[in-house]
C-alpha cells in the first residue's frame, strides 16, 4: 500500500509537472495520459473500482483523445511551438497565484491533521451497490446529468460547425 | 507510516497548484484546458481518499465523483469545440490574442 | 485465481513428490514444497494465471496467423505457405525468426522515443484483457466485479498505441491512418458497449465469471446461451461488428489499406517492433473473439460443462473451441468481404448499428418484463426485426444515386 503510494504519487507529480511544462503539444497531451493513468491506479488503491474503470473509459479514452484531435485540427502536425511563445504575458502572476495557494492549502492540511481521527477502511464498494444508488437516491442528479451531457454534445456540434453553416 | 488521508490531501493539493499553474501561466488555449483537467481530477481524487477514509459505508463521495467526471467530460468537449471555433476565427489559439469581444 | 489457490498446495505437493528424487537439492526442495508458505503460496497461485495467459495465447496468435495464411489461400483458390514443416506447422516460427533478426529502422525525424513506445503500449493492454477472460468453469485470471466494464476501459487504451505510432513517424500515411484508426475506435466503442450493456442487464453483473455461469443450464447446457434470445442474437451481431472493427479487422481495416495509405500506422516500423504491433492487435482480435464468446455464445458453458476436474476440463474444450470458431469467423469474412469506405464506416456505426443497440436494450427491458416466454418471444423479435427493417430502409435511403461513368461507357 505504502509502496504503491508512493509510486503512483511520483507517476501522477511527475505527468502532470510535464503536461505543463514541455514543449510539445502531443508530448504534453501523453503526459497528461500518464497522469491520468496514475489518479487511476490512486483509485484502485482507495477501492474505487468502479471509478478506476470510469476513469480509464472516460479520462484516457475520450477526453485525452478528443484533445489529440483537437490538437490535429488546430496546429501544424508537428505540434512544436516557437522558443518564445510557450508562457503567456502575465506568468509570473500565474504562477505566483499557484504557489501561494500551494501553501495555503498545505498549512491548512499540516495545522488539522485528519488522519488521527480518522480509521481507515478496508472493504470495497460493489458496482451494484453503486447502480441501486444512481437510480434511486440519485436518480434525478443522473437524468439530469443526462440531459447535461446530451445539452453539450450537440452543443459542441453547433459550435465547432458555425462556419461551415455561415458559409452555405 | 502508514498512508493516511492527510498524505492524499497533500497530494492533491500540490496536483491542484500544478494544474492552477498551467492553466495561468501558459499560452496555449489547449494545455490551459489541460490544466483545468488537472485541476479538476486532483478534487475528484479529494473526494474518493475522504470516501475510502471516513464515509465508506456513504456512497455519496464516489457519487460526487462519477457525476464530476462526467460533468468534465462535458466541459472539456464544450471547451475544445471553443477552442476550434476561436482557431478558425483567429487562426491562433493563444488565449494572450483573444482580446476583442466583436466577433 | 481462487480456484488455482485452491489447487495449488496438491500441484506443489505432486512437484515436491517429482522433484524429491533429485541428489543434492531434491530433499530440501521437496520438504518446502510439501509444506509452503502462505506467501508463497500466494505468489504461485498469482504466477500461474500470468503463465497460462502469457504462454497459451500468443501460442494461438502465431497459429491463428498459419490458420489465417492458409484459409485464405484457399478462399483465393492458392495454397498457402506449405514449405516450412509439414502443412506449413512451423511457419510461424520461421516468421517469427525473419521479424527478429530483421534490422529496425526509425526514421530520421521521427519522434524517437514516442516511436519507440507506441508498440510496446499495443501489446499491454492486448494482454491485460484476457485477465477478466474465464476460460473455463472458475477459471478467470481475476474476477473483477467490474469485468466487462474493465475489458472496455482496458481496449480503449489500444487507441492510444495506434496514435502515438502514426504521430510519431512523421509520415503522412502514417498520420492519415492514426487519424483514421481513432475515429474508428472511438465510434465503434458507443454501439459495442451498448450491446453488451443488454447482456449485463440480462445476467444481472458485470463480472464476466457471473455472465458466463448465467447462461448455464437448459439442454445440454446448450439452450440458455444469449445467442439463443432475440435480443443476444442481435446483440451477438452487432458486438462482433464492433469488435472486429475495433481490432481493425478487414471488412473495417481502413486505418490500415495497403491500397490507399501503405500500411497506416505501422508504415515506418520493421522487425520486431512491427511484430509488437501484429501482436498486439491480433491479441486483442482474440480477447475480444473471447469476451464474445463469454457474453453471447455461453462461455465456458456446453455438454458436459461443470464443476469438478472432469467438467472444468470439458468446460475449458468448450470455450477455446467456440474461442477458435469464432476466429475461423473473422478469418472467412475477412476472405471474402470488400474493404468499406471511410464515409461508410463513420455513417454505418452511428445511423445503424447505434439506434439497433439502443432497441436492442429496450428489448431485454420487454422480455424482463413480460413473465410469459412465448409471448416474449413474440413480442421482441416483432419489435426488433421492425427496427431493423426501418433502420435499414432509412440507411439505403439516401445517397444512393445512380453513378455516372466520365471515361467508359
Amino acid at each position: 500500500m505504502e509502496i504503491a503510494f508512493w509510486i503512483l504519487s511520483a507517476i501522477t507529480v511527475i505527468g502532470a509537472i510535464l503536461a505543463i511544462t514541455m514543449r510539445n503539444l502531443v508530448h504534453c497531451v501523453l503526459s497528461l495520459i500518464l497522469f491520468f493513468l496514475g489518479i487511476a491506479g490512486h483509485y484502485l488503491l482507495l477501492r474505487a473500482d468502479f471509478l478506476f474503470a470510469v476513469q480509464v473509459l472516460i479520462y484516457i479514452g475520450a477526453v485525452a483523445v478528443l484533445i489529440l484531435f483537437a490538437i490535429m485540427l488546430t496546429r501544424h502536425v508537428t505540434g512544436t511551438e516557437g522558443p518564445r511563445e510557450v508562457l503567456g504575458g502575465k506568468w509570473w502572476a500565474g504562477m505566483g497565484t499557484a504557489v501561494i495557494i500551494a501553501g495555503l492549502l498545505w498549512a491548512i492540511i499540516r495545522k488539522d491533521p485528519l488522519a488521527a481521527m480518522l480509521p481507515a477502511g478496508m472493504a470495497s464498494t460493489s458496482v451494484t451497490e453503486i447502480g441501486r444508488a444512481l437510480v434511486a437516491d440519485w436518480l434525478v442528479p443522473f437524468e439530469a446529468m443526462g440531459v447535461l451531457l446530451t445539452a453539450a454534445l450537440i452543443g459542441a456540434v453547433v459550435i465547432a460547425l458555425e462556419e461551415v453553416i455561415r458559409k452555405r | 507510516m502508514n498512508v493516511s488521508l492527510d498524505h492524499y490531501l497533500m497530494l492533491s493539493a500540490f496536483l491542484f497548484a500544478i494544474g492552477l499553474c498551467g492553466a495561468l501561466s501558459r499560452k496555449n488555449a489547449i494545455i490551459v484546458l489541460m490544466g483545468i483537467e488537472i485541476m479538476f481530477n486532483a478534487g475528484i481524487l479529494n473526494f474518493v481518499a475522504f470516501w475510502h477514509y471516513k464515509y465508506f459505508a456513504v456512497l455519496t463521495a464516489q457519487m460526487f465523483a462519477i457525476f464530476a467526471i462526467s460533468i468534465a467530460a462535458a466541459e472539456s468537449a464544450i471547451g475544445l469545440a471553443l477552442v476550434i471555433a476561436v482557431y478558425r476565427h483567429y487562426q491562433s489559439i493563444d488565449v494572450d490574442e483573444m482580446r476583442s469581444l466583436k466577433g | 485465481m481462487d480456484q488455482v489457490y485452491k489447487v495449488a498446495p496438491q500441484l506443489l505437493k505432486f512437484l515436491s513428490y517429482l522433484l524429491g528424487w533429485l541428489p543434492w537439492i531434491g530433499k530440501p526442495v521437496a520438504g518446502f514444497l510439501s509444506n509452503p508458505p502462505a506467501w508463497f503460496l500466494l505468489a504461485v497461485a498469482i504466477a500461474i494465471p500470468i503463465l497460462f495467459v502469457v504462454s497459451v495465447f500468443p501460442g494461438i496468435f502465431a497459429y491463428t496467423t498459419l490458420v489465417e495464411r492458409k484459409a485464405l489461400g484457399r478462399i483465393q483458390n492458392r495454397i498457402g505457405p506449405n514449405r516450412v514443416g509439414r502443412w506449413g506447422l512451423l511457419q510461424p516460427i520461421a516468421d517469427g525468426v525473419k521479424l527478429l533478426t530483421k534490422e529496425d529502422i526509425v526514421p530520421r525525424s521521427a519522434d524517437k522515443f514516442v516511436h519507440f513506445l507506441a508498440p510496446v503500449i499495443a501489446v499491454i493492454p492486448s494482454v491485460l484483457l484476457f485477465s477478466v477472460v474465464p476460460v473455463g468453469a472458475g477459471l478467470v485470471p481475476v474476477d473483477l466485479n467490474i469485468g466487462i466494464l474493465f475489458a472496455f476501459a482496458i481496449s480503449t487504451a489500444s487507441v492510444l498505441a495506434l496514435f502515438m505510432g502514426g504521430w510519431a513517424s512523421r509520415n503522412k500515411f502514417s498520420l492519415l491512418g492514426a487519424m483514421r484508426a481513432v475515429a474508428q475506435v472511438v465510434s465503434y466503442e458507443v454501439p459495442m458497449v451498448l450491446a453488451a450493456v443488454a447482456v449485463v442487464m440480462a445476467a444481472g453483473s458485470l463480472s464476466t465469471l457471473a455472465i458466463a455461469k448465467a447462461q448455464g443450464g437448459g439442454i445440454l447446457n446448450v439452450t440458455h446461451w444469449f445467442v439463443f434470445r432475440p435480443w443476444g442474437f442481435v446483440g451477438f451481431i452487432l458486438f462482433t461488428i464492433g469488435a472486429m472493427a475495433e481490432s481493425a479487422r478487414t471488412p473495417f481495416d481502413i486505418p490500415e489499406a495497403e491500397s490507399e495509405i501503405i500500411a497506416g500506422y505501422h508504415t515506418e516500423y520493421s522487425g520486431f517492433k512491427f511484430a509488437l504491433f501484429q501482436l498486439g492487435e491480433y491479441l486483442a482480435s482474440i480477447a475480444m473473439a473471447g469476451i464474445t464468446v463469454t457474453m453471447f455464445l455461453g462461455g465456458y458453458n456446453g455438454p458436459g460443462s461443470g464443476p469438478g476436474i472432469l467438467g472444468g476440463l470439458i468446460s475449458m474444450f468448450w470455450f477455446f473451441a467456440k474461442l477458435g470458431g469464432m476466429i475461423v469467423l473473422t478469418i472467412w469474412i475477412r476472405g471474402t468481404w470488400p474493404r468499406v469506405r471511410v464515409d461508410q464506416l463513420m455513417s454505418f456505426a452511428w445511423k445503424v448499428l447505434l439506434p439497433m443497440s439502443i432497441v436492442n436494450i429496450v428489448a431485454v427491458g420487454m422480455w424482463h418484463y413480460i413473465a410469459i416466454r412465448p409471448i416474449a418471444w413474440v413480442v421482441t423479435t416483432l419489435w426488433l426485426v421492425l427496427w431493423f427493417i426501418t433502420l435499414s430502409k432509412l440507411a439505403a435511403s439516401e445517397n444512393i444515386e445512380k453513378r455516372e461513368y466520365r471515361y467508359a461507357s
